[in-house]
């Protein structure tokens, strides 16, 4: 039984349903439109700049921000920054609606994802104000996608084997020569530190979830974990062996129980093992050591190269950047971000303010630079990369397109085989499956 | 009357206001327009608008970064073969299935042992109800996280007896537990909409019983329990359908990953990995959707069922 109104109210409520669609539709399509190669003006321009990373992190970088605003007065800098786990979520849900930063920081992870979707500004066309001549070419290289530059390389670290003295200090253990170290002797200390310290605390937290040192175990086998085509190269026998390896370690003692190890995956800095004391070896990049120090000031750690055994390959090291500076492709103001990003990597002040807080610096002038300004800590961070710069092979492929959920997808496998779910075999080949899938799936 | 009675009554026009006076009913309909509109923009533009532009989406291939492709029904092939779906599923189902029923049990309980006229209810009301307010916040699902962790304060306790409790937040086999009793803890909402149940029971009906020596028990099963069904209905039908869309708690507790093993893998935390971790926006509307229509079947099940347990006394 509708009458006029009702039939008026329907009418009204389907135009603005249509509306809402039309208008909501509209706000999909993000595309860039910047053209590289407008000169800078003295207008003013207001820049934002994101980034993910600690207090200490954000504080040094504001300061950076300081020193470019007071060189090139007309440009003002928005900041903005937040942990690693929301980062990206929230670059991806910015870059939706049309809000990304002119300049993020970015990672290797997800550069050929944003690059290959053209998110990313060439910095090809930039280069003339973008000057990345002071950068090593196999780390410049590692910013490359297709052959085109873009992104940055802030700095550049070696995974390494972070140790804490003060523990093996505390069970008399001697602290092995990490230049000539075997696996054998890593195994023997790892479980010194428990059975010394009679279970109060473990030898090492595991590889888990980090596919840098996947990449590492790899390569100390000849293989790599994907090549530059996007095909996952690494063997099922080889990711097989690695889980096993965590396994014995679990099952001899040298690592803590599954469920210490499996949330050892997902915590803080601050909460890990190593930082608490509770395992005494960890695996780490190189740039997080500085980070790891500060949040154990009562410990003292040093930072080694990976044992070695006489099946291991030479040259599995090599310098993986930490971060990257990106321009966004949809930037308004394509001169002026590279007028920053060049401050940022380039200038004195800010290697000074930054330290080795972002790895140390990509350019080895600027790594003389800030040499004397450095912690004790900081020093031995800068040492260790210059020793893995002259043993390191040739840098691997990227991330592909498509390999961003590489972490994710490790530790749910890692964890299935802690806790007894899966065999490391049939872990193995569901990685590396799914992995796979997940690179040929995207688009 | 039935449940869908009740609401059929309701929604049908009352034809007895044009009775008496000739006030215009055009007048009445533009003040009432215009006080619906902020309303209705809202529902229309931040609601209504982005489900259709969801249920759009489900059919595309959508990175966020770049335009939506249209794919048709392969999002739905793939939710056939998804595994991490149907483990997330599995999870769903367990969580709901447990903590509804368990929640309103102990909201019933307390609620039938605060109606005894105690000294001082409302103080106990209000404590009771705390949890509820905060319950779905971030804050206690970290405070949560830290109490049940390996170093947390219930291991703690129990250390005092000598019990070396395991990583509750961390272990496959426990962290759902965890979640579920933080769901348990927040039964002060349907506990307070019990106690104003209770009330309305007459009390006749108990001091007749006990003439006749009904005990306690029997009272509870054939007084109190009849006439508050319409009250566990309601609170079940909400109870399930909020429990389904269940998100922060599982993403603070497991760090954002699912938990250990995938074992905290609720149903909309894993939409939000696929959309906004994984880039597959469109399957994460697809998602959506079966989320919706998982919803909308238990919820027909529940009405459906309620005529046989449901009583209405009118």
């Amino acid at each position: 039984m509708k009458n006029s109104m009702q039939r008026r109210m329907l009418a009204v409520t389907a135009l603005s349903a249509v509306a809402i669609i039309g208008l909501a539709g509209c706000g999909i399509s993000p595309g860039p439109s910047a053209d590289a190669t407008s000169p800078t003006t003295d207008a003013p321009v207001t820049l934002n700049l994101g980034w993910w990373g600690s207090d200490p992190r954000a504080k040094a970088t504001e300061a950076a921000v300081g020193a470019f605003e007071k060189k090139y007065p007309n440009i003002t800098v928005e900041t903005s920054y937040s942990d690693w786990a929301g980062y990206w979520d929230r670059l991806a849900t910015q870059t939706a609606g049309g809000d990304a930063p002119d300049v993020s920081q970015m990672d290797m992870t997800y550069l050929s994802s944003y690059a290959s979707r053209g998110i990313l500004a060439d910095l090809g066309p930039v280069k003339n104000i973008l000057d990345t001549s002071t950068i090593p070419k196999t780390v410049l290289d590692s910013g490359r996608v297709d052959g085109k530059l873009y992104a940055a390389p802030i700095g550049a670290a070696a995974n390494g084997v972070v140790i804490n003295t003060s523990l093996l200090d505390k069970y008399g253990i001697e602290i092995p020569d990490t230049n000539t170290w075997t696996w054998d002797d890593f195994n023997k200390i790892a479980l010194e530190v428990t059975e010394k310290s009679k279970g109060a605390a473990h030898g090492v937290t595991p590889y888990q979830n980090d596919p840098f040192g996947l990449q590492i175990y790899a390569r100390q086998h000849g293989e790599e974990l994907w090549d530059a085509r996007g095909k996952v190269t690494v063997s099922p026998k080889l990711v097989k062996e690695y889980f096993q390896t965590e396994l014995d370690w679990v099952a001899s003692g040298a690592a803590p129980s599954a469920s210490q190890v499996s949330d050892n995956g997902g915590a803080t800095i601050t909460e890990r093992d190593i930082a608490t004391g509770k395992t005494a070896i960890f695996f780490t990049a190189a740039g997080a050591f500085n980070g790891l120090q500060a949040a154990a000031p009562d410990y003292k750690y040093i930072i080694g190269n990976w044992p070695t055994d006489s099946h291991t390959k030479p040259g599995f090291q090599y310098l993986k950047p930490t971060m990257y500076w990106a321009i966004s492709a949809a930037t308004e103001h394509p001169s002026e971000a590279a007028l920053l990003v060049n401050f940022l990597i380039n200038d004195r002040r800010v290697a000074k303010l930054f330290g080795t807080e972002r790895g140390a610096p990509a350019s080895p002038s600027l790594q003389k630079v800030i040499e004397p300004t450095l912690t004790p800590e900081g020093v031995q961070a800068l040492d260790f990369s210059k020793l893995m710069t002259k043993e390191a092979g040739p840098a691997p492929a990227i991330t592909p397109n498509g390999a961003s959920g590489v972490s994710a997808i490790l530790s749910r496998y890692n964890d299935q085989v802690l806790f007894g779910q899966t065999s490391p075999a049939s872990a193995a080949k569901g990685f590396i499956d799914e992995l796979q899938a997940s690179i040929d799936a995207a688009g | 009357m039935s449940a869908l009675g009740e609401l059929r009554s309701l929604t049908q026009r009352r034809d007895s206001t044009n009775r008496k006076g000739k006030r215009p009913r055009t007048a009445d309909n533009k003040v009432a327009a215009v006080f619906l509109a902020p309303w209705l923009i809202g529902l229309l533009g931040i609601t209504v608008g982005p489900m259709v532009v969801s249920l759009y989406l489900a059919f595309t291939n959508y990175n966020l970064l770049q335009n939506p492709t249209f794919t048709g029904l392969a999002n739905i092939q793939r939710m056939l073969s998804d595994e991490r779906l149907a483990k997330s599923l599995g999870v769903t189902f367990t969580y709901v299935l447990v903590s509804v029923p368990l929640q309103l049990i102990v909201a019933l309980a307390v609620a039938v042992l605060l109606d005894r006229g105690l000294r001082g209810l409302p103080l106990y009301r209000s404590i009771f109800y705390l949890p509820s307010l905060l319950g779905a916040s971030v804050a206690i699902a970290v405070l949560w996280r830290l109490v049940f962790g390996a170093d947390g304060l219930l291991n703690a306790f129990l250390a005092n007896f000598g019990i070396e409790g395991p990583a509750w937040v961390s272990n496959p086999s426990t962290a759902l537990g965890t979640i579920i009793l933080l769901h348990v803890w927040t039964f002060g909402s349907p506990m307070v909409i019990f106690l104003a149940g209770l009330r309305q029971i007459p009390r006749e009906f108990y001091e007749a019983t006990s003439v006749d020596g009904a005990s306690k028990w029997r009272q509870f099963t054939s007084i109190t329990l009849p006439l508050l069904t319409p009250i566990i209905f309601f609170n079940l039908v909400l109870g399930i359908i909020g429990s389904f869309q269940s998100f922060t708690q599982a993403f603070i507790i497991s760090g954002g990953g699912g938990g250990p093993a995938d074992s905290t893998l609720f149903f909309s935390l894993y939409l939000y990995q696929e959309g906004f971790a994984n880039f597959r926006m469109g399957y994460a509307s697809a998602l959506a959707w079966l989320l919706l229509l998982i919803i909308g079947a238990f919820t027909a099940l529940n009405f459906w069922a309620s005529k046989y347990w449901v009583f209405y006394d009118d």
